[in-house]
């Protein structure tokens, strides 16, 4: 018999960082697998994340599949799930199962220049591929990032986005004006707008909130990008991560197990509810 | 389930009761008529009161593989320490169920596909392969909404069945369709006969008169993915749904309804104790795809029916080459407000 | 008798000069006997409107759909809706308007008159005609329905196969209404009110827990009870969990904090809480419609749990949900001759 898919693994909670403070708190988990019993997991893969007694969440592993020793999620509070876990301290003991879900196909962007696009927590699904397209630095071409959030507050990962800059292009924003603030001042889409990234052998990849990835793409597809060479992920509710529990159907695919990485030309077939 | 040399015996009817008794390792259930005037699958406590040719039951079987409520494990956690985790498996006493129409039977078929497919399900996997199911042929639609026919099925299909049972004048043909069907049969001893070739004959005849009575139509089945996804966008999905009061009765009550939802039950908080559960859920309730953020990918009742119909007829189909709707009707007959599947595919998945 | 083609010619006059948004009404359904609830909205199409003893269900639920539909579209017409509203349906809207649900004005109400006969009960007919399924049911003057099986007509006694709630409606006639069709017959002195609760009512209380316990068991929360009934309009309901309202300042603490009364598990204690407490939020509110019992796909005889509490109401505080719109509530509302023996 077979791993019983319902069954979590054990994780011990090594680090936090608080990433955003607030209502929408922002904090970073890394997660060590409790009895070296882990697993392996491309980029844009999920996990289940337990809090036992209060359920389960999908959140999308933000580390790259070469960081071995621990899992890193960014996790912002939403609901209860959430909100428990942002209650946890360092070497508190949560269920972790997976990994679920399609793959980014990195392999088949070697050689292309990788344009990334983020907004909020949603530069954490994305992360891994920026850290891979790094990591194997003379597989890819050019490595920029698009990043943007209401406030200067609301952006997470800054340190290592600040470290970033030597190795790739790093374009932030802010939605309004704000003392200090050197960069962008405005939503992402028109950051890269402003900035026009070129489309010859590119790929464009995006996340962030729906409104956002809306008028991304279609900035995207002005300044010449193709719907094939554009992705995004969408996040629908799930409860089971293996593609029985119906919830995150959307038309003929299960988000948890077809998805959730898409490209624009794929997810332009399914109907339009994430 | 292996597939077997055909085997075909005649049984007395008034010898069902006897064979049944022969049956003692496994718990018999069968169609019993509740107090509440409500046709269910009981237990069988007196093997001489089961009719096995009567209206279809309320509840399809698939509560004896896939049961509305399920323990997945149990957890025990002091804070700050590991939790306890402990599987719960399921490991029933073997079972046999009588009575099994075949659009039913067709739908354990749906099932196991939904339970196996990328990853295997070992709590539906782990009942499935305790229970027997054996079909009894329709000789007349059970009711006026049945439709198997016209979703590839037949009054005496023998999808997803063990056997299947065909009355004829006083006895029952039995054919095994399985090799566990057929060790049950086996059991029955001198109480089977072998079906002789006028039996049999008698049997295709029965079988081809109940596939020729009348059932509600869906004209070009092989067209209606195509013209679903073709009317996605159409305002008669509003239109339809208008009478909709959003209950769980159609999608609960479905022989291949497989959606669920997992929940922690906490009976004690310090030390954390509980069981993780999943029960029987729906694309119907208004929370099913709502984010926590309260987006709603399909808020209206438009949607909600759209998603229930294009799950059936086109995406399941699109996937698996099947409709995932076998036509027993319980949703028409059940629905309080008269939304009627067929009428809704006549309508919409017709080009 | 009824005059359908009457009903007809109002409801099209209304549409056609665009007096209303729409018709609330029923049509044939293709599912079975029973009508489908329907929303006519132009002229042409009341011609399918019907009216007969197959109109069972209580339209008073789609105007509080209605109501969410409006909000959901952010609809700016202002004009009233109309709904054909029986007695039951009626006291049901009189319910909601005392609650200020809406107003008045927003509703014409095309009052039907059940004169002698109510609306049929399918599991009476189905036991009746032993076998045989009914295609049509009509009125077949004051005491009978006409009933047509593939055997052809045969005329049965309204009596045999009236709906339970029928047989002990205490208004008949609706008292709110536009316009009404129909003979004002309120009284049919059938059977006496609270009839069926009150034989309940006799049997031993262990008796009566055993018969709860096993209806409990057998409910599958599949809450078609609470959906179909009208009164049953908040937004978040305490004892289901199907329906959630999260607005866009909802904190994730609100949202991890929100109790959960009763889990998914349809077992004895959390159906029996889930049925209690929608039974108690029901006490002086509830008309009796027992649209709660016919939707349940298992036949647990909901009425009975209602009807019990209304029978409070009516006996403690000779109050009578739905008769008055300008009444106050029966629990907003204190009188000096109020008993007070509940009160220790």
């Amino acid at each position: 018999m077979s791993h019983n898919a319902y069954l979590p693994k054990l994780g011990r909670i090594a680090a936090i960082k608080d990433e955003v403070p607030g209502n929408r708190a922002i904090k970073t988990y890394q997660i060590e697998f409790v009895s070296g019993d882990g697993f392996e997991h491309d980029c844009g893969q999920c996990a289940m994340i337990s809090v036992f007694g209060k359920g389960e969440s999908m959140i999308s592993i933000a580390s790259a599949p070469h960081v071995t020793g621990y899992k890193q999620f960014s996790i912002m509070k939403t609901g209860r799930v959430t909100t428990a876990l942002h209650d946890l301290n360092v070497g508190d003991i949560v269920g972790v199962r997976g990994p679920y879900g399609n793959k980014f196909p990195v392999k088949d962007w070697k050689g292309k220049n990788l344009v990334f696009i983020g907004g909020g927590v949603g530069l954490a699904p994305i992360w891994p591929v920026i850290q891979t397209a790094l990591h194997h630095k003379g597989s890819y071409g050019k490595v920029s990032v698009f990043y943007g959030g209401r406030t200067s507050r609301d952006l997470m990962y800054k340190a290592d986005l600040d470290k970033m800059r030597e190795q790739a292009d790093i374009h932030l924003s802010v939605d309004a004006k704000e003392d200090g603030w050197k960069e962008f001042v405005g939503f992402v889409p028109s950051n890269v707008k402003d900035k026009a990234p070129s489309p010859d052998n590119a790929i464009a990849i995006t996340c962030g909130p729906p409104i956002m990835i809306k008028f991304v793409i279609q900035n995207l597809k002005e300044l010449g990008f193709t719907d094939d060479n554009i992705y995004t992920t969408i996040e629908n509710k799930m409860k089971c991560g293996i593609g029985k529990c119906g919830r995150c159907n959307v038309g003929k695919d299960y988000v948890c197990v077809n998805g959730p990485v898409y490209s624009w030309a794929a997810l332009k077939e399914l109907p339009p509810e994430y | 389930m292996t597939k077997t040399m055909a085997m075909e015996k005649m049984l007395n009817k008034a010898d069902l009761a006897a064979w049944m008794g022969k049956l003692e390792t496994h718990q018999l259930f069968a169609p019993m008529l509740e107090d509440e005037g409500v046709w269910n699958y009981a237990p069988v406590v007196k093997a001489a009161d089961v009719a096995l040719d009567q209206p279809n039951t309320v509840r399809p079987p698939k509560d004896f593989v896939f049961p509305q409520r399920e323990t997945l494990y149990r957890f025990e956690q002091v804070r700050g320490e590991a939790p306890v985790l402990t599987e719960t498996l399921p490991d029933p006493q073997p079972s046999v169920v009588f009575g099994v129409r075949p659009c039913d039977s067709r739908g354990l078929v749906r099932q196991d596909i939904v339970f196996t497919k990328e990853f295997d399900d070992p709590y539906f996997q782990g009942r499935r392969a305790k229970t027997i199911f054996v079909g009894q042929a329709c000789k007349v639609p059970p009711s006026p909404n049945c439709f198997c026919n016209s979703v590839g099925g037949s009054p005496s299909s023998e999808d997803g069945l063990d056997l299947l049972m065909t009355e004829l004048d006083g006895k029952y043909h039995v054919k095994a369709v399985t090799q566990r069907g057929a060790d049950l049969l086996a059991k029955g001893g001198a109480l089977f006969k072998e079906a002789s070739a006028s039996d049999k004959a008698a049997v295709a005849k029965a079988h081809e008169s109940a596939k020729a009575h009348p059932q509600r139509p869906i004209k070009e089945l092989g067209k209606v993915a195509g013209a679903l996804k073709q009317n996605f966008d159409s305002k008669a999905w509003d239109e339809m749904a208008k009478a909709c009061i959003g209950c769980g009765i159609c999608t609960f009550l479905c022989p291949t309804c497989h959606c669920f939802d997992i929940n922690d039950e906490v009976t004690c908080s310090s030390p954390c104790k509980g069981e993780r559960v999943r029960t029987w859920d729906t694309c119907q309730f208004p929370d099913f795809t709502m984010h926590t953020s309260g987006h709603n990918p399909r808020e209206t009742l438009g949607s909600r029916l759209r998603q229930r119909v294009c799950h059936k007829f086109q995406y399941f189909t699109e996937n698996h080459d099947m409709p995932q709707c076998t036509g027993c009707g319980r949703c028409i007959s059940l629905c309080p407000v008269g939304i009627d599947i067929v009428s809704v595919v006549e309508r919409l998945g017709q080009p | 008798m009824i005059d359908v083609a009457a009903i007809k010619a109002h409801a099209k006059a209304l549409l056609e000069k665009g007096t209303v948004r729409a018709v609330i009404g029923y049509r044939n359904s293709t599912a079975g006997l029973l009508a489908e609830p329907f929303v006519f909205t132009g002229p042409e199409s009341v011609d399918d409107l019907i009216y007969g003893p197959s109109c069972v269900q209580n339209l008073a639920l789609y105007l509080v759909n209605d109501k969410k539909e409006r909000a959901h579209h952010k609809s700016d017409d202002a004009r009233p809706v109309a709904v054909v509203a029986k007695g039951c349906d009626a006291r049901a809207i009189t319910v909601l308007l005392q609650e200020k649900h809406f107003l008045r004005e927003a509703i014409h109400v095309i009052g039907v008159s059940c004169e002698g006969t109510g609306v049929v009960d399918t599991k009476k007919l189905a036991r009746k005609l032993g076998g045989k399924h009914a295609v049509e049911i009509d009125f077949d003057g004051g005491e009978a329905f006409a009933v047509t099986t593939a055997d052809g007509v045969q005329s049965l006694p309204a009596a045999e196969i009236m709906a339970e709630r029928c047989l002990e409606c205490r208004g008949a006639h609706p008292q709110l209404a536009d316009i009404a069709f129909g003979e004002a017959k309120t009284d049919r002195a059938l059977h006496t009110p609270f009839q069926a609760v009150k034989h309940k009512m006799k049997e031993e209380q262990d008796n009566r827990w055993s018969f709860w316990a096993r209806q409990f068991d057998r409910c599958l929360r599949c809450y078609a009870c609470r959906s179909v009934c009208p009164m049953c309009y908040c937004e978040e309901c305490v004892v289901d969990s199907i329906q959630f309202a999260v607005l866009p300042d909802t904190t994730a603490e609100e949202k991890a904090n929100r109790i959960k009364w009763i889990e998914r598990s349809p077992n004895r204690s959390e159906s029996a809480m889930y049925h209690m407490v929608r039974a108690i939020h029901l006490a002086g509110r509830c008309i009796d419609c027992a649209e709660c019992e016919r939707v349940c796909p298992v036949n647990i005889p909901l009425r009975l749990l209602n009807t019990r509490l209304e029978m409070e109401a009516f006996e403690t505080f000779d109050y009578n949900p739905g008769s008055d719109m300008n009444a106050p509530t029966l629990t907003s509302s204190f009188k000096d001759t109020d008993p007070n023996s509940f009160i220790r």
